[in-house]
């Protein structure tokens, strides 16, 4: 009975697999095979075959391992789990309706069939939903330490003046994150002035407002002065309709203009030499 | 038990280099010292080092807000110096600014700066 | 895993010993120098106010791990007066004891969860916790 269903799966395997492609390519709003060049389309398609008979004997386990390193490259080929679920219902219902038109199934043995079915398909579509889950858990984390990897080193350029470039969205945990780089980063450099550059921070909102307020206050006490540069238009007019009051602390429009501030403010200035 | 901070006398400026955690024993009778000694040698500036110091409490900062603002009284400026990076947080996040203190990364910067607004 | 500690706060060099206490073990959980401060400071907050307004009571401190973090946890327990107006403690600048009245909402902010019981007349419970990122 289940050496027949293989035997038979086994036989008609390029059939199946086209009418799957078909079915996949058919889905609507799908776009994830459009996408993607035709050997490509072929090679994934006869992997997941694979991967979907390969625990079709009763004898044979799930492959775990394969599961993995399946779902590793689906999860990067950005393919969603509805689409991954949809993915195992359509390889099952062509199967069966294969079986069925070959005459594998028959009236007599469909509920036997049925029954074999889902004891292989189910714990199939378990372990991979469960993959990859867990691949995409990782994939996140993975993005989260690379943004935090991204968050704001304090750049020494001059003798007692330091620049820091913050690009991105500012939450609370990199702002976090930027303090304590910020302030560290003052009292190991002996900074006497830092400039924020905000060129780079799409969106300056009163939170955001907030944690700038907050570092410029800490550096402020750990001996040193903070000055905000790179204020576009646009956040210049965001930060005086929210009501934002930033008139504490010395703000420029430019790093450069911010640079020539820095350096009057340590008694310092840039002179031109004439050459020859 | 009583330990007192002790505070020197360098020409006009006072400097104090607080080396230990601050009890509040100790921080009261501190205030109560420094502004003896400012009266006795009628300093004009007064540097506070907290170098060593690894946190702050609302408690301590208010004492230190108190002798800032009663230094003023008398006539004196301070300079608080050294404060460490995760004091500074700490400190914000409390919500206590110690706004109208000047600072200096350190010693030395802290009597350069004194010097120059004493100057003026 | 619980292992804790706990201090009796009775006098104004209990909250010393308290925040020692919790300074040593937030190192020894691992937590940075930030961290290890904010921690501190919070214990001391904390003992403060149980020496201010309930005379004693008592800091504990314990090592918590879950779903894999691992983290410090802080009770702080009296059986004074109580809280009559919650609310009105957790805003910012509130004060009746002439402090800088950084009190609560900057423990709050210290730390990564707090939560308050607290009945008049049977006393008041402080319980929060910091995790370890």
């Amino acid at each position: 009975m289940n050496k027949l269903m293989v035997e038979s799966i086994n036989e008609y395997m390029d059939e199946i697999i086209e009418r799957w492609t078909t079915r996949m390519k058919e889905e609507k709003g799908e776009r994830f095979f459009h996408f993607m060049p035709d050997h490509l389309v072929d090679k994934t398609s006869r992997e997941f075959a694979e991967l979907m008979t390969s625990n079709i004997r009763e004898t044979s386990s799930i492959d775990s391992d394969k599961i993995n390193e399946f779902t590793e490259k689906i999860v990067r080929f950005g393919w969603a789990i509805k689409f991954v679920n949809k993915a195992i219902d359509n390889f099952s219902n062509v199967v069966f309706e294969l079986l069925e038109e070959k005459d594998v199934i028959t009236d007599e043995n469909l509920r036997r069939f049925i029954v074999l079915f889902s004891s292989w398909i189910n714990p199939l579509r378990e372990s991979i939903i469960d993959a990859y889950s867990t691949e995409w858990e990782r994939t996140v984390s993975l993005q989260k330490i690379a943004l935090q990897e991204l968050s704001a080193s304090l750049i020494p350029v001059f003798e007692k003046i330091s620049v820091m470039p913050l690009v991105g969205t500012i939450d609370t945990e990199r702002a976090k994150l930027i303090m304590e780089n910020l302030l560290e980063g003052v009292v190991s450099q002996r900074a006497e002035v830092v400039l924020l550059d905000i060129t780079g921070v799409p969106v300056v909102d009163t939170m955001v407002a907030h944690h700038i307020i907050q570092a410029a206050d800490a550096v402020r006490l750990v001996g040193a002065k903070c000055m905000l540069v790179g204020i576009r238009p646009e956040i210049a007019q965001t930060i005086v309709a929210l009501g934002i009051n930033l008139n504490e602390f010395t703000t420029k429009s430019t790093l450069q203009r911010g640079m020539q501030a820095a350096l009057g403010m340590t008694n310092r200035e840039i002179v031109e030499v004439n050459g020859q | 038990m009583k330990t007192r901070i002790p505070i020197l006398k360098l020409n006009e400026v006072l400097i104090v280099s607080i080396q230990w955690e601050l009890d509040d024993q100790t921080a009261i009778q501190f205030q109560e010292d420094l502004l003896n000694k400012m009266h006795e040698t009628s300093a004009l500036g007064v540097v506070i080092d907290l170098t060593p110091i690894d946190f702050i409490d609302s408690f301590i900062a208010k004492v230190l807000g108190d002798v800032i603002n009663m230094t003023g009284l008398m006539g004196a400026k301070v300079v608080i110096t050294g404060i460490q990076p995760a004091v500074a947080i700490t400190l914000i996040e409390l919500g206590i600014r110690l706004n109208n203190v000047m600072t200096a990364l350190d010693l030395e910067n802290g009597l350069d700066k004194l010097t120059k607004e004493l100057e003026a | 895993m619980n292992l804790g500690s706990s201090v009796e706060i009775i006098t104004e060099w209990d909250i010393v010993a308290a925040r020692q206490l919790g300074r040593n073990e937030a190192k020894q959980v691992g937590f940075g120098t930030v961290d290890q401060a904010r921690i501190t400071t919070a214990i001391s907050e904390l003992a403060r106010n149980i020496y201010l307004y309930a005379g004693k009571g008592k800091i504990e401190i314990e090592r918590i791990s879950e779903a894999g973090l691992v983290g410090i946890k802080i009770i702080a327990s009296d059986e004074g007066p109580g809280i009559p107006d919650l609310r009105k403690v957790m805003e910012d600048g509130f004060t009746t004891s002439g402090g800088l009245g950084a009190g609560m909402p900057g423990v709050k902010r210290l730390m990564d969860e707090f939560k308050v019981i607290s009945e008049v007349g049977e006393g008041t419970t402080i319980i929060t916790t910091k995790w370890l990122h």
